[in-house]
């Protein structure tokens, strides 16, 4: 056998990549930092930050979302997209109180909506892995099927007889802390135990780093794909109940544009839609900072108008910084 | 002189790709450039066509020091670059590549597409390219799109043309045909740069070299004065043996059989086996259905007809996925491509294609997968600094390396290896011969296909050629290059595939 190097270029090696790790980390770090800056400039800037009300409605503004986009972020991940999350969660939404009318009881009615957004996402998996149709396509198009559906199904008009218990998802409190803020913490631990810690999550991003070596490998890539996509519909169908039950209405129009929001607050917290790269850590920070640009934006009285310009400027700013710090420690 | 680098240094971060960098070309003269993996030819070349930018040195074009900033602007004053994986548009035909950037433009953008492509066509009669200028180029083969490449670089009036290993992916008769475009390229007095990884090939066409070793010349004068020992030296800085033997095993059971395989248009009534033991070499020219064989043993191309039994047993091998769990292997050629994520850590690849040994109920054990990977990377000596190391970020051999540790960690039995040492260097190379070696002694069967007949008549112990998706002879391992040539080039081949 061959010699290796020489150990002086092993040690340069070595002491070049610990200089590099540590810049990495402050980078990777720097979606945080931001979210922290936010925060302290707000509870600065405005009286009004730092009340428990406030914070417990920003809190419960962005679940819906925050939700929404753990789902997303594993679909980003695998190298996907789903365009059809609002939708999913509208029908979700409709189908769950629709259930609570006729007669279901609430935890059975907030079942049927998660099913159903389970099978909106099991729609959109099979269709992408076993027709070979690109995510962008088959959700763009199960898009307009889901809403149309859920739109035909209701007349157009809102559901509205529920009972009124129904309203403690969204909006009651558990050991003084929203209950929306609870399920959002589940979520999330689960969606991370799931990327970090199972077979699915390593296949996931195997599938999106690469998905022709993930194919030479043996990994089973129809199965997991269509999982995944299943995952993101069953987080979304619970969004759209707690939707639903901030609304107390099931409303076949919600959750018009929150496919964009969902997908932007993965982007933001670090995910690629290139697929290989994200986080569950870095999808909340980023639904987070979303979510106290809108909140801040309100309590200064800054304009809606003006409110949409910024955060689609953080959308570009935060990606922009992101690919800057891939491009420096990729180009060695 | 046409081209001088002096001390040109170059850093990456932490990491230095350059120390010393110096190399001089006159016009009208093949300069060969040595070195293995990671001793900085590609970074050297990359800053001469404006790629990368160096950090300090100088660069002398014509005797005046130059700055250039982008590949464009090397274009400009004539330095234009072939690269190995030739970067054209895939989807656009052979004659807007060629003009691609230097359309012949009307007013509001329009093109003169009949004049293009008659000037393309002009182009390649001129130099008997076998081409035509409305051909797609994702239709080309690999040595089709160099052709490209070569045509784009004459078209733009280039007084110096760098080839980046032009020959690494072409076998001997498309090899040949660079060299001989290489030749025209030096009567009409331009400069021409060349970086190999075969050694042999240098005869046939260099005039001086340079080599690089560690990020510095250590070498550059005539071929002539040269062996190919001293050059090996040069490139490794230690004793290297430059022939690589292999002891032969007695062959043990039959491990995979194949009947009578047929693929409509691409194989025809394959039949072979390879025994426990046995490293069985397959020759051909690019399009005789080598890497298409590999990949329907593999299960990603459809049988249409035959039976393939793997330890006495026939199976079905109709996805990668059942390959995988019948124990076939495959070390596809494009390790890039196919073989790595190279975003994800090395762990990740090596237990990729068995997760189920480091995961109880569906859950990683993150101490399992680190401690397999931990063994590999010294068994296999992987040149890496952690198990985390992203595998895109090591060199061409050691991710080799690290595709072969995926598969050892799933224990696969029966390996086809497709183009093995494909850019990968020298000393890599032995390296990945003695870990064939080393799976044939622990009983398990290999196909190696190379098109480097030298490697084949070093390794293998039998020797199968194919031409147009037949097998057409087997060869015991010791017989001779021509031999094994009579058997893979009865006929000149198109360089496209499926004649279209």
């Amino acid at each position: 056998m061959i010699q290796p190097a020489p150990e002086k270029a092993v040690e340069a090696q070595a002491q070049g990549a610990k200089k590099g790790r540590e810049l990495v980390v402050l980078q990777k770090l720097l979606p945080f930092l931001s979210l922290t800056v936010l925060f302290v400039a707000l509870a600065i800037a405005s009286p009004h930050f730092l009340t428990s009300t406030n914070l417990s409605s920003v809190v419960r503004q962005t679940a819906v979302i925050n939700i929404m986009a753990l789902g997303m972020t594993l679909i980003i991940i695998i190298g996907g997209i789903d365009l059809s999350v609002g939708a999913i969660l509208a029908m979700g939404g409709v189908l769950g109180t629709m259930a609570m009318e006729k007669g279901l009881n609430i935890p059975a009615g907030v079942g049927v909506g998660i099913l159903t957004g389970l099978l909106c996402g099991l729609v959109n998996g099979f269709l992408i892995t076993r027709l070979s149709i690109a995510p962008f396509i088959v959700t763009l198009g199960t898009l307009g099927i889901f809403r149309g559906a859920t739109l035909i199904m209701t007349n157009g008009l809102p559901v509205h007889r529920i009972p009124q218990q129904f309203t403690f998802l969204g909006e009651g409190t558990m050991l003084g802390v929203p209950f929306v803020l609870w399920i959002l913490v589940a979520c999330a631990l689960v969606t991370h135990l799931i990327l970090e810690h199972t077979r699915l999550g390593r296949y996931t991003f195997a599938i999106g780093s690469n998905y022709e070596a993930a194919v030479y490998a043996g990994v089973p890539v129809t199965f997991h794909t269509t999982a995944v996509y299943a995952i993101g519909g069953m987080l979304t169908g619970l969004a759209g109940m707690i939707e639903a039950s901030r609304l107390m209405t099931g409303q076949p129009t919600s959750g018009e544009g929150y496919e964009l929001q969902a997908i932007a607050a993965v982007v933001i917290g670090g995910g690629s839609l290139r697929g290989g790269e994200g986080s569950v850590i870095g999808t909340l920070i980023g639904a987070f900072i979303m979510g106290l640009l809108s909140n801040g934006s309100d309590l200064l009285s800054i304009s809606p108008y003006v409110q949409k310009t910024i955060i689609g400027a953080v959308i570009i700013l935060a990606v922009a910084m992101d690919e800057l710090r891939k491009r420096r420690s990729t180009s060695a | 002189m046409l081209l001088e680098l002096k001390n040109i240094q170059k850093r990456y971060g932490g990491v230095s790709a350059l120390v010393d960098g110096n190399l001089s070309v006159d016009a009208g003269e093949v300069h060969l450039l040595l070195g293995e993996n990671g001793a900085g030819k590609s970074t050297l070349m990359k800053i001469v066509a404006g790629m990368v930018e160096r950090d300090s040195g100088e660069m002398l074009w014509r005797g005046h020091e130059v700055h250039v900033k982008s590949p464009a602007e090397a274009a400009a004053i004539g330095i234009s670059m072939v690269h190995q994986e030739a970067l054209l548009a895939s989807h656009l035909s052979v004659a807007e590549n060629i003009f691609l950037g230097r359309e012949d433009r009307l007013p509001f953008g329009f093109v003169r597409r009949h004049r293009m492509i008659e000037a393309a066509g002009r182009l390649i009669a001129e130099h008997q390219f076998p081409l035509q200028p409305e051909w797609r180029v994702e239709k080309l083969t690999p040595a089709g799109k160099q052709l490209v490449e070569i045509c784009r670089a004459i078209l733009h009036g280039s007084s110096l043309v760098i080839f980046d290993e032009p020959t690494s992916s072409l076998s001997g008769t498309e090899a040949a045909e660079v060299f001989r475009i290489v030749r025209t390229l030096r009567e009409r007095n331009m400069g021409v740069i060349y970086i190999t990884h075969r050694l042999e090939e240098l005869r046939s066409i260099g005039d001086r070299v340079t080599i690089l070793r560690d990020g510095r010349t250590v070498h550059a004068g005539a071929l002539r004065e040269l062996t190919v020992d001293r050059i090996i030296q040069h490139m490794v800085g230690r004793e290297v043996l430059a022939i690589y033997t292999r002891q032969s095993l007695p062959p043990g059971e039959e491990m995979l059989r194949v009947e009578n395989l047929n693929e409509r248009g691409r194989l025809h009534e394959i039949s072979f086996s390879l025994r426990a033991g046995e490293i069985v070499g397959m020759a051909g020219l690019i399009g005789a259905g080598r890497t298409e064989l590999c990949r329907t043993l593999f299960g990603v191309d459809p049988i249409d007809s035959g039976s393939i039994y793997v330890g006495g047993r026939q199976v079905e091998i109709g996805s990668p996925q059942e390959a995988v769990q019948a124990g076939v292997a495959l070390v596809t050629e494009d390790r890039q491509i196919t073989g790595l994520a190279l975003r994800l850590p090395i762990a990740c690849n090596v237990t990729l294609a068995n997760m189920q040994s480091i995961c109880r109920f569906g859950f990683l054990d993150g101490h399992a997968q680190n401690i397999a990977t931990v063994d590999f990377i010294t068994r296999l000596r992987i040149r890496a600094s952690s198990p985390r190391q992203r595998a895109g970020r090591l060199s061409g051999g050691n991710q080799q390396k690290v595709v072969i540790a995926k598969w050892l960690f799933r224990q696969a039995r029966v390996f086809l290896f497709d183009e093995p040492t494909r850019g990968i260097d020298v000393g890599a190379k032995v390296e990945v011969f003695n870990l064939m070696d080393e799976l044939a002694r622990s009983g398990a069967a290999i196909l190696m296909v190379s098109s480097e007949l030298s490697e084949l008549l070093q390794v293998a112990d039998r020797i199968l050629v194919m031409r147009g998706g037949r097998i057409t002879g087997e060869l015991p391992g010791r017989t001779t290059q021509e031999e094994i040539m009579r058997y893979a080039a009865l006929e000149t081949q198109s360089v496209v595939e499926n004649g279209s």
